[in-house]
């Protein structure tokens, strides 16, 4: 069966970026710019891994996590945080929060889709 | 969608965080200090965005300057560096940089050797504020020895790809010669010519080749040096320094911001030392972490086993899902208030050539349901008329609301303002708020592009000649601070723009004995106090006593009246004197429809816009008056002078019996169109004439009628001013 990733993030070249080397494998990608559209856009239908970035408006990519957490129905849906920021706080705060893992930015797509492979398999 | 797609929205997203930057930079210096969090944090964001999603496509240019940009960002967010003007200016200089670096990276693929340069000497200024907060002085004068550690804020842990180093300083590591003190060479004459060029951070003596005693020659050098060097100088300067002792020394520069793998190829190099110990003094210099360093040293053993293969991105799996800890209920009501803004700009991005394509094919289908309702008529067919005109109702609701789908908020036109007038108000000495108001007030995204050249001009004509200096105002009594308002609101199917500015106001005798002067009013004419103030905005005219670089060279606003008119619109003006003058621009809501009256002249259709007519009369040619080639009739007691419709424009055919005028006025014109028929109101849809036809006058567009047949849309005011200029020409003959 075809497996859904969301990823949310500010950006929509990164978001292209992430749709471009998950897409070929045969992963449905849904996009959402923020932690709000994010949590709006579980509702719509199942998604089996969350790719989202940490730094956002309206809605940081923590608290998104915590929110995602907190649903029974995405409770254990694997999250990868995705941030070039390096604070070791914020990692630990993540991982605290049920991130399964950690991507920093810039990655090439093939260490997005092995990290994505790794978690979804 | 490829990768070149995503560059695409990779430009577009550049310069949305850029100008949204630029926003929150000018709100720094409005606000209250609780609200200061939030923006910087906003400010910070969008920095980030454009490094970090810059990195994701390799374009260095924008990456390496943006990265200190948001480094000092960072250390402003935590309170380490605090907020003045003369930063907030500093950082809007890196923001119309940054925009440059975009602009130039999507034009050529790579920045330009000047932007290179411009980004090496922002880096130096923001560098005074990164030390500020390190709370490091300047001045490391003195012996190199005593120079300051710098504590680095910011390290990248454990990322496992091949990074920069967060290393705002040049490398350098010197290794002297045995033979340099035979050589007459002085090593700390070296290191003293460094501060000419920059400032030495750090420096670490390496005394490792000392020999024993027993040993030891003091003719012999056996001096090592490790440098952290802050400066703007290129590599092959500070090559240069050491010029003299290149050939018998071993010298590493490394250039800020160097690659790990950087790092790793001189301590590979560094053969004499074993790689631990070189690794340590990096450290020690501050030049890596230890954590890249690990990361480093890693990388290196990495690559010799795996054939230089670099590991994938970090993954941190963990054992259990533990449950979230409980968000406090102050964390959940903030969201929720976020909500609710998200909710008002939940919005979809459109490419705005399909949003036309598809107002152009709507517009097409009201025009082919029309004709079709026309061929039901002729049938007379009663079932078929009634669902026709069921489906033309339809039609012309889509076509609203197709039309209603390129409306746009002018309030991202209005904020472009701030800058100007913070920079205006700086240029000219004088203090200026801008207020605006009415910034969701929605218009067609064609109007909006046009109406910036405009605002601009009003804006700055404004804030240079609206407003008093601040001793004036002192001296008038008026608060120091002028404000220049922007506003905007619908009116009955138009949209209202304000200019405003609470200054001077404008003197209508003043006025008036100028545009005596320059003859564009006659000596005994006379005006009302509309059309005096009117005069400003004619071609020449200019109050202004002094001519400054800003405004008042009765250039621009001549550009405004120019360009309203070309939208259909129209102005007015306000004022009093002391209190300040309004300047308003009234504009149809879009430019794509406008109600017609359509005329017939022989077998053509021609339409004249609904709201320059002013009445319709019957014609009679006895009447009529000529003198010097035009014609004249009297409307109840005026002198209408008359533009003939069919001779005007060379139409063919029979003339009929009766004859109408249409009465059209325009720039304060009264003039009477002759036409063979009147046919009704009609709302249609411009088309734009082909590029052969730009220079026609008198004809402002086209039209295709329900019956298919193109109709003409007259250019009354170009046909009113052809009136005007003959007569004047007629009656200096």
């Amino acid at each position: 069966m075809e497996k859904t990733v969301m990823i949310v993030d500010d950006s929509a070249s990164l978001r292209q970026l992430v749709v471009l080397a998950l897409k070929d494998s045969g992963y449905r990608v849904v996009e959402a710019c923020d932690g709000v559209d994010g949590l709006s856009k579980l509702d719509a239908g199942r998604v089996h891994l969350i790719i989202s970035d940490v730094n956002m408006p309206n809605m940081d990519g923590l608290t998104f996590l915590k929110e995602v957490k907190k649903r029974p129905d995405t409770r254990f849906t694997p999250v990868i945080m995705l941030t070039t920021e390096s604070a070791a706080d914020k990692k630990d705060e993540g991982r605290a929060a049920g991130a399964k893992a950690w991507v920093v930015k810039p990655f090439q797509p093939q260490q997005m889709l092995a990290a994505v492979n790794k978690l979804i398999q | 969608m490829s990768m070149e797609a995503a560059l695409q929205t990779y430009f577009t997203e550049a310069r949305e965080m850029l100008e949204d930057m630029e926003a929150q930079l000018l709100e720094i210096e409005h606000q209250d200090a609780d609200a200061l969090p939030e923006t910087l944090n906003a400010i910070f964001r969008a920095a980030h965005t454009v490094k970090g999603s810059a990195s994701l496509f390799g374009l260095d240019g924008i990456v390496d300057f943006t990265h200190v940009v948001e480094n000092l960002l960072d250390r402003m967010r935590d309170g380490d560096v605090g907020v003045s003007p003369e930063l907030v200016s500093l950082l809007l200089r890196c923001q119309d940089h940054i925009a440059t670096l975009v602009d130039e990276t999507e034009a050529d693929g790579e920045v330009s050797e000047d932007s290179r340069i411009l980004s090496r000497a922002l880096i130096v200024e923001l560098g005074a504020y990164l030390d500020e907060g390190a709370g490091s002085a300047s001045d490391t004068s003195g012996l190199p020895a005593a120079g300051k550690e710098v504590e680095q804020a910011h390290d990248y842990p454990e990322d496992e790809n091949d990074d920069t180093v967060d290393n705002d300083c040049w490398h350098i590591s010197l290794r002297f010669g045995r033979n340099s003190f035979r050589d007459g060479m002085d090593p700390i004459s070296f290191l003293r010519f460094l501060e000419n060029i920059g400032t030495v951070r750090h420096i670490l003596i390496l005394d490792d080749w000392l020999p024993d005693l027993a040993d030891y020659d003091p003719e012999d050098c056996y001096l090592g040096f490790e440098i952290r060097f802050m400066s703007s100088a290129t590599k092959k300067e500070i090559e240069d320094v050491f010029e003299f002792i290149r050939e018998d020394s071993d010298i590493h520069i490394l250039a800020p911001y160097s690659r790990l793998s950087d790092y790793i190829d001189l301590i590979e190099s560094m053969s004499e030392e074993s790689d631990r110990r070189i690794g340590e003094i990096l450290i020690e210099c501050g030049a890596l972490t230890e954590a890249e360093l690990a990361k480093a040293l890693a990388l290196q053993a990495a690559a010799e086993e795996a054939d230089q293969s670099r590991r994938l991105g970090e993954i941190v799996a963990q054992d259990d899902d533990r449950l979230t800890p409980v968000v406090d209920a102050a964390a959940q009501k903030q969201t929720q208030m976020r909500d609710a803004i998200n909710r008002k700009q939940k919005s979809l991005r459109v490419d705005a050539d399909k949003l036309d394509h598809l107002i152009n094919l709507v517009g097409e289908l009201v025009t082919a349901g029309a004709g079709t309702f026309l061929q039901a008529q002729i049938l007379g067919n009663a079932e078929l008329i009634e669902s026709m005109s069921k489906l033309n109702d339809l039609l012309e609701e889509m076509r609203d609301a197709s039309l209603k789908l390129r409306m746009v908020a002018i309030g991202a036109t209005f904020s472009k303002f701030q800058r100007v007038v913070r920079d205006m108000a700086a240029d000219l000495d004088k203090e200026v708020d801008l207020a605006i108001t009415g910034a969701d007030t929605e218009l067609d995204k064609s109007v909006v592009e046009k109406i910036g050249d405009p605002l601009m001009h009003l804006v700055r004509n404004a804030v240079d000649h609206g407003l008093e200096s601040s001793a004036e105002r002192e001296a008038a009594g008026k608060p120091l601070t002028g404000t220049i308002s922007l506003n905007a609101y619908h009116d009955s199917g138009n949209i209202v723009i304000e200019v405003g500015d609470d200054g001077r106001g404008l003197d209508p005798d003043k006025i008036l004995a100028k545009a005596r002067e320059k003859g564009l009013v006659g000596e005994d004419q006379q005006l009302s106090r509309a059309e005096i103030f009117d005069l400003i905005l004619r071609p020449g005219f200019s109050t202004a006593e002094q001519v400054s670089n800003i405004s008042g060279r009765g250039v621009g606003m001549d550009v405004v009246r120019r360009n309203v008119i070309e939208m259909r619109g129209r102005t007015e003006i306000d004022s009093a004197p002391g209190e300040g003058t309004t300047i308003r621009i009234i504009l149809p809501l879009t430019l794509a429809i406008i109600d017609g009256f359509v005329v017939g002249v022989g077998k053509a259709a021609f339409v004249v816009p609904l709201d320059v007519v002013q009445e319709c009369v019957e014609f009679s040619e006895v009447d009529q008056t000529e003198r010097d080639g035009q014609t004249y009739i009297n409307l109840r007691g005026n002198v209408l002078p008359l533009v003939n419709i069919r001779h005007r424009f060379g139409v063919q055919g029979e003339r009929p019996k009766r004859r109408s005028v249409v009465v059209v006025k325009a720039e304060g014109q009264s003039v009477g169109l002759v036409v063979d028929r009147l046919m009704g109101e009609f709302q249609t849809v411009i088309k734009p004439l082909g590029p052969v036809f730009t220079g026609l006058s008198g004809i402002s567009g086209s039209t295709i009628m329900g019956s298919g047949e193109v109709a003409l849309i007259l250019d009354v005011q170009g046909l009113v001013q052809q009136i005007t200029r003959g007569e004047r020409t007629a009656a200096n003959h």
